[in-house]
């Protein structure tokens, strides 16, 4: 890649099957990248299991804090090996020189969390009707 | 090669982030992006501990391997493009996912942390 900072170096450049050896920092970005959606994948997971095992019964709903719940655990499991995966291909777009390819995370991640926040609210409304 | 901390190598333009002068401080913060990574798998290791420790104890186990993978060379420090460490995690992430699934359908909830 021509754009990146300093370039590579042909002296550390190495090539091999899988294209040419880029910019370590560009390597590094990538984990990091990687490492941030771990992170948000395990703060899924424990949000959903507290959601299920701390919450207090939603009153007439029994089942409601497994209805958000587990749908958390699910989308923190889903994030983890989509990170994966998007890691493992913007690896292979810097080895070759080309365009990073478009992360799918943030518009998943963000429309599972509008959905399930809806649902919560749905079920609190229920639930405050029900204690009634 | 890496030119040293704040030198530019003959015939470039002096870079306006430091970042782009010393490629160090890059792998400084994914080190630190692995230790926050170690803390997060720690946290829910001794969430776990509190209500199931048989659950726990091997979370927070994992959370120092995952602090001593970050210590290791990567593929940018090994060179080559064949870094298994992120599939280690992914694994580990996916297992910890599955188990906390089965957690939330066991015991009674709050009533079992009195």
């Amino acid at each position: 890649m021509t754009d990146q900072p300093g370039g590579p170096d042909p002296a550390t450049t190495s090539t091999d099957g899988d294209g040419t050896e880029p910019d370590a920092r560009y390597t590094f970005a990538n984990e990091r990248t990687f490492l941030a959606w771990s992170r948000t994948s395990l703060a899924l997971v424990v949000g959903g299991l507290a959601i299920a095992q701390l919450l207090p019964p939603f009153p007439g709903i029994p089942w409601g804090r497994h209805v958000i719940g587990t749908p958390l655990i699910l989308l923190g499991c889903a994030v983890s090996v989509i990170s994966y995966f998007e890691w493992k291909a913007s690896q292979h777009a810097l080895r070759h020189g080309r365009p990073l390819p478009r992360s799918r995370l943030p518009q998943i991640l963000a429309i599972a969390i509008a959905v399930i926040g809806l649902t919560a609210a749905v079920l609190a409304l229920l639930s405050a009707v029900a204690a009634r | 090669m890496s030119p040293p901390a704040g030198k530019t190598p003959a015939g470039e333009q002096p870079a306006d982030d430091i970042e782009y002068a010393d490629p160090g401080l890059a792998r400084a913060r994914t080190e630190l992006a692995w230790t926050r990574t170690a803390i997060a798998f720690a946290a829910l290791g001794a969430a776990l501990l509190k209500f199931r420790p048989v659950v726990g104890l091997p979370v927070l186990v994992i959370s120092a391997v995952v602090w001593r993978l970050g210590r290791l060379p990567g593929a940018a420090g090994a060179g080559h493009g064949r870094d298994r460490r992120p599939l280690l995690i992914t694994v580990t992430t996916t297992g910890v996912s599955l188990v906390a699934l089965v957690l939330s359908f066991l015991g009674q909830g709050i009533i079992s942390l009195r």
